[in-house]
């Protein structure tokens, strides 16, 4: 089977969807990233992926629990589906593997 | 509580260009967002980042979500649906009567042609069946070169199952003999009498309903019979121990009740006397002769040799060789033939009366899908042809969310109406046709509507001639473009004219081939009833010989010789029907082998040459003045032939048949002895010391009389017997009954199959004149004539009967001509008879299209261009 591409963010976004664990949805998620990384997205790029993401099949969405500051708006809650997990899984064995392919020095040396 | 909002403006942006259906969640988000921004990091912050977020939901920027499909699709088989597609196919039907009535009318024909034509071949296939061993019982079979007869000898049956083990069991039966029945007042000439072995009934399955079966046939003087017989003779079918004379002699006492021959088996008979009874006068019997071939043997073989054909063969080879080890030096091929196979597969001579053939099975079977296929293509013309008149439904459909599938699926339930309502009217229409059709193949048979099987059937009939009529419309008609048809520019494509076209063209492809055939048939029955036999075969009268009449043949002679309305006859051993004796025991002088070819004999008179009127064409006929006649024999060609001798040496050479020797003083023209579907082959001739059939020529005009005459010699001679005569034209013509059926069936379908293509060529020729209605005007106007328009008209379809008459003429001549190779003498297969068959096909369309062309010729262009 081939594997389907995930990009860098891509795997933020969906490792972040796994953390929030059937709470999330653009705000949580693009607050989560922020809190866990520090870094700042547009609301945009986490959008768009996580559309991206649903297409690839790595996560489904449904409508779902409206709240007053939202004025009342649904949110787009989303779920990673089992495809999303075998992915994540794939990455961090191959990541793992990769780690220890690598000779002690290097890693030393790239600890700097 | 109030959240804090962001700017109106920004959200108006926002829900104007973001994509509609994220925008519920996006605007959600942001709100939610803005709401935690401000709250941690003020208000300005909070405006920034929200203004940066909201440029980046909307295009180019915003990635759309997939729009999946959110409303439910109808469900194609929801009952309203069903209900609309019910209603709109009824509503078609009715609109558009004369299309409808044409529609189910060629449908309904069809297939009614089609359901007799398999319950005929239904019937045929079920011969011989209903035995509970009928896959383990063959019969035994002795060919002799090209001579290939059904019959075996009697010492055959218990010879070989003694010797072999495969063989279970053996069962002889005689021919039909024919015996003169008395009880009480009641006397009958009974002709299908058989004698069987004792085993016969525990070795087929005709059920015995009083009696018993193990003892019944035992009894030298015990005689079965069925229940018909014993409701005629009796009146009660309780017939067990009552007593019938026969030949005026013997009284026989019942010994059970058989039920009544299936018709579908090839054994027929009304008595069965149990062989035994034979037995005490033949020698045959008495001594299990080995090479007189006048009984019919089956043989019951166990399952292993039942189900191989090596294993069959190896026994055949045994049998064989018991035969020579019997001493017999002439050369015979066994066969073992199937019982299932004898009714259909058998064209041996000598076999039982009335057998069917493969070959017609074959051909009628492919003819009722003919008729079926022609009737669907009616469909499927009208069907397209006035597509127009749906295209507004389906574009009208698909507008509102029909997709291909329903529309299919629509068209074909439509069709399937129509098929099933055909099918109603089909069996009404085989009710209606049964008795005439019964008539025309002379078979029993029936239809019962109740039975599982049949009735799958005739369902199975419907669906496929609904979907088979059905497809290419719903093909068609489901693929318009909405739009384009409901602009009104729907153009009949190319394509589908084409396929059209192909249509017809079949349909009457067809009808040419099956008129060929009939005429074909008809030429091959005609030529064989005309063909010159070689003797004068009109106003022959026979006198069967019966009762006392053996003894007192001289008697009969000298009162026939006494009236001048029958002085002219002759006493003949056999009827030139079928020459049923046969022997390979011929020597002659100058023969190199042994002679292995079948010599039929027939013993005549001296008036044979006289009487027959056939040609003598060396030597002599015999002659009362010659004494040492009774020592002659005389030949005809082909034996002169097959003897290596000529007209000018034939004459005074020796020969002897069996282990009498004589001379050979003539040669006589061939004539013929069989049926047609024979050659000729060699005949002996010897003068008749033995009876047989007395024959009578008649002067013309003097028959009556004659018949009476001789009557009054029977009532003379031979009181106790009644009267029996027949004329042999006659029974020649009977030799042809299954030709003739089968020129009759083929005559009866022919004609449909033509009436159905002309159903469907009649809406297509309507059709089209009324979409050139227009153009009819015109020319009408620019003064085309009458005859111009209706010429206009026909070409079209002039052209595709041509086209069709040069694709059926090479199939009809080589089915044609491979029928008639099954005919020793045939008809030649000429061009006209196909040029015939074109030209009446032709006649036929033009003459259906002129109803419409003339009709739309003579129309008032006034009328048809006043709508512009």
């Amino acid at each position: 089977m081939r594997r389907t591409y995930l990009g860098e963010f891509e795997e933020l976004v969906l490792l972040m969807i796994a953390i929030l664990d059937e709470n999330a949805y653009g705000v949580t998620v693009s607050q989560e990233i922020e809190q866990q990384t520090g870094r700042l997205v547009a609301f945009g790029s986490v959008h768009n992926t996580l559309i991206r993401l649903e297409e690839k099949g790595f996560v489904t969405s449904g409508l779902g629990g409206a709240t007053a500051e939202r004025g009342g708006r649904r949110k787009r809650l989303f779920k990673v589906t089992a495809l999303g997990k075998t992915a994540l899984a794939d990455i961090q064995e191959l990541r793992n593997k990769l780690w220890k392919l690598m000779p002690d020095d290097t890693l030393k040396l790239s600890g700097i | 509580m109030n959240a804090p909002q962001p700017p109106q403006w920004a959200k108006t942006v926002l829900r104007w260009l973001h994509p509609d259906n994220t925008l519920e969640e996006v605007e959600g988000d942001l709100d939610e967002l803005y709401a935690y921004s401000y709250a941690h990091s003020g208000k300005m912050q909070a405006l920034f980042r929200y203004l940066i977020n909201v440029i980046t939901v909307l295009p180019p920027f915003v990635r759309r979500r997939q729009q999946k499909t959110k409303y439910d699709p109808t469900f194609s088989l929801s009952p309203d649906m069903l209900k609309n597609y019910f209603k709109i196919a009824w509503r078609n039907i009715v609109r558009q009567k004369s299309y409808s009535i044409l529609n189910i009318a060629g449908l309904s024909i069809g297939m009614a042609c089609s359901i007799l034509i398999l319950l005929w071949v239904q019937n045929e296939l079920s011969y011989d069946r209903f035995h509970s061993r009928a896959d383990q019982i063959f019969r035994l079979t002795c060919s002799a070169g090209d001579f290939r007869a059904a019959v075996s000898a009697a010492g055959m049956a218990p010879g070989f199952k003694s010797e072999l083990p495969q063989i279970k069991s053996g069962v002889r039966i005689s021919k039909w003999i024919p015996m003169l029945f008395e009880v009480g007042e009641k006397k009958v000439d009974e002709k299908r009498v058989m004698y069987v072995d004792s085993n016969f009934l525990d070795f087929f399955s005709f059920p015995l309903l009083a009696g018993n079966k193990a003892t019944a046939l035992q009894d030298p003087g015990a005689i079965l019979i069925t229940e018909e017989m014993a409701a005629k003779y009796f009146g009660t079918s309780d017939a067990i121990g009552k007593t019938i004379r026969i030949d005026n002699k013997e009284n026989f006492t019942v010994g059970g009740v058989l039920a009544n021959t299936p018709p579908n088996s090839h054994l027929q008979f009304d008595c069965l006397i149990p062989m035994k009874t034979l037995a005490r006068t033949s020698t045959e019997l008495q001594n299990n002769s080995w090479n007189n071939f006048i009984f019919y043997t089956y043989l019951e073989l166990n399952d292993k040799t039942a189900a191989s054909a090596s294993a069959r063969q190896a026994l055949i080879k045994q049998i064989s060789s018991i035969f020579k080890g019997h001493g017999q030096t002439i050369k015979i091929d066994f066969e073992l033939q199937a019982l299932t196979d004898v009714h259909l597969h058998s064209n041996y001579q000598l076999d039982v009366a009335g057998h069917g053939n493969i070959q017609y099975v074959n051909i009628f079977f492919i003819i009722a899908i003919f008729i079926l296929i022609v009737a669907c293509i009616n469909f499927m013309n009208l069907a397209t042809a006035r597509s127009e008149r749906r295209a507004k439904e389906v574009g009208l459909r698909k507008v509102v969310g029909a997709n291909r599938h329903q529309l299919i699926f629509q068209f074909l339930g439509e069709s399937l109406i129509f098929s099933f309502l055909s099918l109603i009217i089909a069996i009404g229409i085989v009710f209606l046709l049964l008795p005439i059709f019964k008539m025309l193949t002379e078979k029993s048979l029936t239809i019962h509507l109740l039975d599982g099987k049949l009735l799958l059937s005739l369902i199975g009939i419907a669906v496929l001639t609904g979907l088979l009529s059905g497809s290419y419309p719903a093909l068609f008609l489901s693929g318009f473009a909405p739009v384009k048809v409901l602009k009104g520019k729907l153009r009949v494509a190319g394509g589908n004219l084409l396929f059209r076209n192909a249509l017809v063209v079949t349909q009457f492809v067809v009808a040419i081939v099956l008129l060929v055939g009939t005429a074909v048939v008809y030429k091959q029955l005609d030529f064989i009833k005309k063909r010159n036999l070689g003797f004068d075969k009109s106003n022959l009268l026979y006198l069967p010989m019966s009762g006392e009449l053996w003894g007192k043949q001289q008697a009969l002679k000298l009162a026939l010789a006494q009236n001048h309305l029958t002085e002219n006859f002759t006493v003949i051993s056999a009827l030139p029907t079928a020459v049923e004796s046969g022997t390979v025991d011929v020597v002659w002088d100058g023969q190199t082998a042994p002679n292995q070819v079948v010599f039929p004999s027939l013993d005549v008179d001296e008036n044979f040459i006289n009487v027959f009127k056939t040609k003598v064409l060396a030597g002599r006929g015999f002659d009362k003045t010659f004494s040492g006649d009774s020592s002659s024999y005389m030949i005809n060609e082909k034996a002169m032939q097959i003897m290596g001798m000529n007209v000018n040496n034939a004459v005074g050479k020796s020969m002897s048949l069996g282990d009498e020797k004589g001379t050979i003083i003539g040669v006589v023209k061939d004539f013929h002895f069989k049926s047609l579907q024979y050659a000729m082959e060699p005949l002996i001739l010897r003068i008749n010391r033995w009876g047989g059939v007395v024959m009578v020529r008649t002067e013309a005009g003097n028959n009556e009389q004659t018949i009476k005459a001789l009557e009054k010699i029977n009532l003379q001679l031979n009181p106790a017997f009644p009267f029996r005569f027949g004329f042999l034209d006659k029974d020649l013509d009977n030799l042809y009954r299954s030709e003739q059926q089968m020129g009759n069936i083929f005559n009866l379908f022919a004609g449909l199959a033509i009436f159905i293509s002309c159903l469907g060529l009649y809406g297509l020729s309507a059709f089209m004149a009324e979409q050139r209605t227009k153009e009819i005007g015109v020319r009408k106007v620019l003064g085309a004539s009458v005859a111009g328009v209706v010429g206009l008209l026909s070409q079209d379809f002039l052209k595709l009967i041509l086209i069709a008459i040069v694709i059926a003429s090479p199939i009809a001549w080589y089915a044609m001509q491979s029928w008639l190779q099954g005919f020793a003498y045939q008809t030649t297969l000429e061009w006209w008879v196909i040029a015939l068959a074109g030209i009446l096909a032709t006649a036929i369309a033009l003459f259906t299209i002129s109803f419409q062309s003339i009709k739309a010729a003579l129309m008032n262009p006034v009328k048809s261009l006043r709508s512009e």
